[in-house]
This record gives C-alpha cells, structure tokens and sequence, in this order.
C-alpha cells in the first residue's frame, strides 16, 4: 500500500486523538498563557479524569454523568494545587508537582488499586471509542469530539468576556496592577487552576473511552503534548487569529498537528526506540521557528516578539 | 496587513513541512532495520504489525521469538512493523491507528496496554495478544472461560501461581510470614500477588503486601519488607525485574530469601522460581499466527496458550544464604 494513502487513512485516527488532546491543551492553554503559571498538575489530573470515568461507567453509571464527575474531579485536584500555591505559599511549579505526586496514589484508589481498568465498547454505551473512527455513521467519536472542542471554546470565550473572566484575565497579565484596581488575585488563581484541570480531566475522560481502558500512566509526559501543541497552534495561527475564540482553536489544531506529525514519523517506519527523542525533537523545532522566522523576515517588531512569541491575548 | 499575515502563514506552514520532511527523511534507514528478517516488500504476502508496550528485555524476547517462529513457518512471506510506545498507552493508539490504517494481516500486542488500545481500534483484523497475564481482567470480560472470541486470542505468561505458592512452603516449611513484593502500577502484580495470597493464607501463612510505585522507592519499601517476613514473594513484575539488585542488596544482608514469579528476577534477587521464557512465549504466539494467515484456523474460536514452566534455582543466592537447594530444580545459568 503506497504510502500517502495510508497515511489519508490514518488521518481520522490521528485527528480523532489530536482533537481529544485538544481539550487538553486549552486547559494547558488558560494556566500557561493566560495565568501565566506553569501548572505541572495536569500529569496526573488527565489520569484523574480517566480513572473516574472508566469507574463510573463500569459502576453502571451514565457516560455522561461519568463525564461530568471525571471533570468535578479534574477541578478537585486543581483547587489542591491552588491551595498549595495560595495558602501554604508553594511555588507554582512545586504546588503542581506536589499534587501530581498525590495523585498517582489516589488514581490508583480510584482504580481500585489496579494499574490498568479496561473499558470495552462492545459492553457498555461509550460515548466514542476509537473503533468507528473511520466509519461513516452516528458512532463516529469525530463529530463528537468536535461538538466538545466547540462547547468549551465558546463557553471559554463566554466565561474571559465576563467580569470575573476579565479578572482572572488581569492576574495572569499584571497581578500587582490586578491587586490595585481590588481584584483577590489568589482567588482567580485557585479558579484558573480548577478550570483548567478540569478541562484536563475531561480530555482524560474523554481519551479513556477513546483507547479502550485507563491507565495509571496516561497521563505521564501530558504537558509536554499540551505546551507543544499551544505552541504549535501559536507558531501558525499566531498572526492569523487574533480573536481569543480563535486563539483556542488554533491551540485545539496544534494538538491535532502534532498528532498527525506523530502519525506521519510512524508510518514513516523510524525507530520507534527514538520516540521521546522525535517528540522532544518535534517540539523543540515548533519552540524555535518563532525565534528563526525573526531572524529570516526582520518584523519591525522584532526584539520584542522573539522574547515571548505572541504573548498578547484579545 | 491581511496579505502580510497571509505571506506569514505561509512561511511558517512550509517551515514545519520541511521540518517533518526532514525528520522522517533521516527514518528510511531505521525502517529497514525495523523489518527484521523480512525479505524485500514485493515478494511479501502477509504484513504483521507488532505493537509492544515498553522496552524491556522479556517484552523484546517475547517479539523476537514471534518475528523467529513467522519467519520460520512462512519464510519470506511476512513483513513486520514493529513498533515501540516507549512506555506511553496513549502511543499504543496511535500505533495500532497506523497498523489499521495499512489494513495489516495481523495484530500482535505485546503487553496489557498495548492489547486494550487494539481491542479498541478494529473488530476486524485478527489480534494476539503477547506477555498479557490475565486475557479476562485485561480486556473486562466476565466468566472468562479460556476463550476471547471475535477477533481477539494469544498467549499468556501466567505461571501457575498455585505451584508458586506450593514452592515457598517447599523450600521454607517453617515461614510464617510471607512479604508479596510488587509495583503497585503494574495490573498483573496485583492479580499475581492476590492469587498467592489467596493460597498462601489456605496453609495458614500471614501474608502482607509490600508495594513500591516506582524505581525511586524500591529500596525503602524493600526493606519494610524484609523487616515483617521469613520469606519474600516477588511476582512477574516489570518494576522488580529492573532494580533485582537494589532488592538483592536490602534481602541478602537481612537473610531473608525470595522466592519470584521469573527467571530474571529470580537471577537477580531470588532463591527459586517457576520459570517461564518469554521466547518462547513469542514462538507460541507465531505459530498462532501462522495458523490464523494462513487459513489454517478461526481466531475466534483459538483458545488462550501457555508455555511450559521449569523449576529453576539461584546457586549463587542459595550458597550466599546457606540454603540447600531441593531436588528437581535446575540451577540457573550466568
């Protein structure tokens, strides 16, 4: 089988994962860019999200209800970390490291001690699962997860035009100018991290349905995905889209580029022992084009935009 | 200012291409080396793709002996894709999405995560799972009666868990408290470790569990461990097999002898064990595979296979802690 159409047929797969990772990376997204934190949670809160809802739905629960929970879940864990870095003074970085360490052990309890719970499709109602993602019919996860990347996206967009949004807007961008104008900017911070770890929590849920099981590793090198596919979503939407809405979009596609980059490497046939390295690689690549386009066409606002590629959100 | 953003997008589009291009431009050469044992593309008939969990010396076993007993059945005419996730399930996916993709003859899934994410991905291309403990709790099935069914069989590193457990009273009649020594993120430790708990405790013998999460604990939990009991138990365990000689350094010194569920721990750390050889294991899983391309026999009704287990000792662990080996167990090489 030639190569190209192979690669066409890999492609739902790969959006189908890029679009679940998606959802992810606008959670990355809110504390990395718009909190201006650096929140190491979400490793073990995208496990956090599976591990509920796989749970759940063996229970008997309804996939949705087990969404929602794995999501309350996500958030849970992101008030811990706001905790942390608010009322005990831990460093952000720290905070989010600390609570992830946590988490491998409550994840575990969640999984009734187990490492791996299988979740198959062929006994209980799953939302999506990976099985139909080439067919052309209602089970298809793509259209599925593409009605989830919109909901959040607009009801992002909805939440940041609102006056707590455009606070929690002001922390990130300038906290002590934040304070001054009376906004409790710890308390925007313990938000931004429930809102963004329960995205994550929910792209976890979302994944454990997708692949068939949850994992007590899921989630391990999660951020790495995440930071890369913001970046990439930057790097080429960066001057295009200058609409917040869009901006999220453009983070939702640089998962899916990312993924399919992923894909092509694969079916390229490399060595799959270089796997961490192509991905370190991938992304180190989408990390430095901002600072080589620089150099190559000369922006008249050049010193600046290679400090921090694209920085100003709507 | 619109064309400007425009000529921009463009730029930056045609950057990442090359990027890619030139990433996987350098991948040809490692593809070749990849197809072990395949001949050149054209005179192949069957394309096996091979989705292992981790790097990990009775996993690479395990896929050496399978690619071994295809090309032995069918010499020349299976070409493999054999692919890593490097630890990742969620690599595993993307894996199995290319296997499905190139519409492969054959799934082998070497692994628990591995064999999940491809039971997710088709119904229809016929996958036998590799190094996986326990078909039933893997894949959620309930009365699991030694048949998977629709598109899904293989073969299972189970050791009979019962002799496992008939060993330490065998070796060690007057142990009265046996220490099960696992990681706690590995699914088939726990089933292992309930297993010979559960037998353990029928012949009166105390029983506690003693998990690490991951290489940096190993010694500390380890030495708990030897602190509670006379014996040590130490399942087939991915974690252990990497560290038997930070477990070897806290046991040796406490005088407290393992008996483990595998030879390369057992190698490392132990006193005797009931070994499976995960080569082995792999060949069995190729002639499964032989028999399903070639039309020989119905994946769906394939039970699952085992290997023969041999008794083996630790000489050198036995002389170190004074022990006398028992009779019909071979001693373990190197």
């Amino acid at each position: 089988m030639s190569f190209l159409s192979s690669l066409m047929n890999a492609l739902p797969g790969a959006a189908a994962q890029g679009l679940a990772w998606g959802i992810m990376a606008i959670g990355v997204y809110i504390t990395f860019r718009i909190l201006d934190v650096a929140d190491l949670t979400v490793d073990g809160s995208l496990a956090t999200g599976g591990a509920v809802c796989v749970m759940l739905i063996r229970g008997g629960f309804n996939p949705w209800l087990a969404l929602l929970c794995a999501m309350l879940a996500g958030m849970l864990a992101g008030f811990i970390t706001g905790l942390f870095h608010t009322r005990c003074g831990i460093p952000a970085i720290l905070a989010g490291i600390l609570t992830q360490l946590a988490l491998y052990s409550i994840n575990l309890r969640i999984m009734d001690s187990k490492a791996n719970q299988a979740l198959s499709v062929d006994k209980y109602p799953l939302l999506l699962s990976q099985r139909y993602v080439r067919e052309l019919s209602l089970k298809n996860p793509l259209p599925l997860l593409l009605i989830f990347t919109v909901a959040v996206i607009a009801a992002l967009y909805w939440f940041f035009g609102t006056e707590k949004g455009s606070s929690l807007r002001a922390t990130g961008a300038n906290p002590n100018m934040a304070r001054a104008q009376g906004i409790n900017t710890n308390s925007n911070i313990v938000l931004g991290l429930m809102l963004s770890n329960g995205l994550v929590a929910l792209s976890g849920a979302l994944l454990a349905q997708y692949q068939g099981s949850s994992d007590i590793n899921m989630g391990r090198g999660a951020i790495v995905i995440g930071l890369a596919a913001v970046i990439i979503g930057e790097v080429i939407f960066g001057k295009v889209f200058m609409n917040f809405g869009l901006k999220l979009f453009a983070v939702s596609i640089g998962a899916i580029i990312y993924y399919i980059v992923l894909q092509i490497v694969l079916q390229l046939g490399l060595n799959t022992n270089d796997l961490k390295l192509i991905t370190a690689l991938i992304v180190a690549i989408f990390l430095a084009i901002p600072y080589w386009k620089s150099k190559m066409f000369r922006h008249k606002v050049q010193p600046q935009s290679a400090k921090n590629g694209g920085n100003g959100h709507a | 200012m619109n064309t400007k953003r425009i000529v921009s997008l463009f730029a930056s589009l045609s950057l990442v291409l090359s990027m890619s291009l030139g990433l996987t431009g350098c991948g040809d050469k490692a593809a070749q080396d990849d197809n072990q044992g395949s001949t050149d593309g054209e005179s192949t008939k069957y394309t096996v793709g091979i989705c292992q969990l981790v790097q990990h010396e009775a996993l690479d076993a395990a896929t050496q002996g399978f690619i071994d007993a295809l090309n032995e059945a069918l010499p020349g005419e299976v070409e493999f894709q054999t692919k890593n996730a490097s630890g990742d399930s969620a690599n595993c996916s993307t894996i199995v999405n290319g296997f499905v993709s190139d519409k492969v003859d054959l799934i082998m899934a070497n692994a628990t995560g591995a064999l999940t994410a491809a039971a997710a991905a088709t119904s229809d291309i016929p996958i036998l799972g590799t190094s996986i403990t326990a078909y039933g709790v893997a894949l959620d099935i309930d009365d699991f009666d030694g048949t998977v069914g629709g598109n899904i069989s293989g073969t299972s590193d189970l050791a009979d868990l019962e002799a496992q457990a008939n060993m330490i009273s065998e070796w060690f009649p007057e142990a009265k408290k046996v220490a099960l020594l696992f990681c706690s993120g590995e699914p088939n430790s726990r089933y292992q470790i309930e297993e010979v708990a559960k037998c353990l405790s029928d012949k009166g013998i105390e029983t506690k569990e003693f998990a690490f999460t991951d290489t940096n604990d190993v010694a500390s939990v380890t030495q708990s461990a030897a602190d509670y009991a006379d014996v040590v138990y130490v399942p087939t365990d991915n974690t252990a097999a990497s560290n038997t000689e930070a477990i070897a350094n806290i046991l040796v010194p406490a005088g407290v002898p393992a008996i483990c569920g595998e030879e390369g721990i057992c190698k490392g750390c132990g006193v005797a064990t009931l070994s499976i050889n995960y080569y082995d294991l792999g060949v069995t899983t190729g002639k499964m595979a032989a028999k399903i391309l070639t039309g020989e026999a119905n994946i769906s009704e394939m039970p699952i296979e085992f290997t023969e287990a041999t008794p083996k000792y630790n000489p050198t662990m036995c002389e170190t802690l004074g022990i006398e080996p028992r009779d019909g167990y071979t001693a373990i090489e190197g």
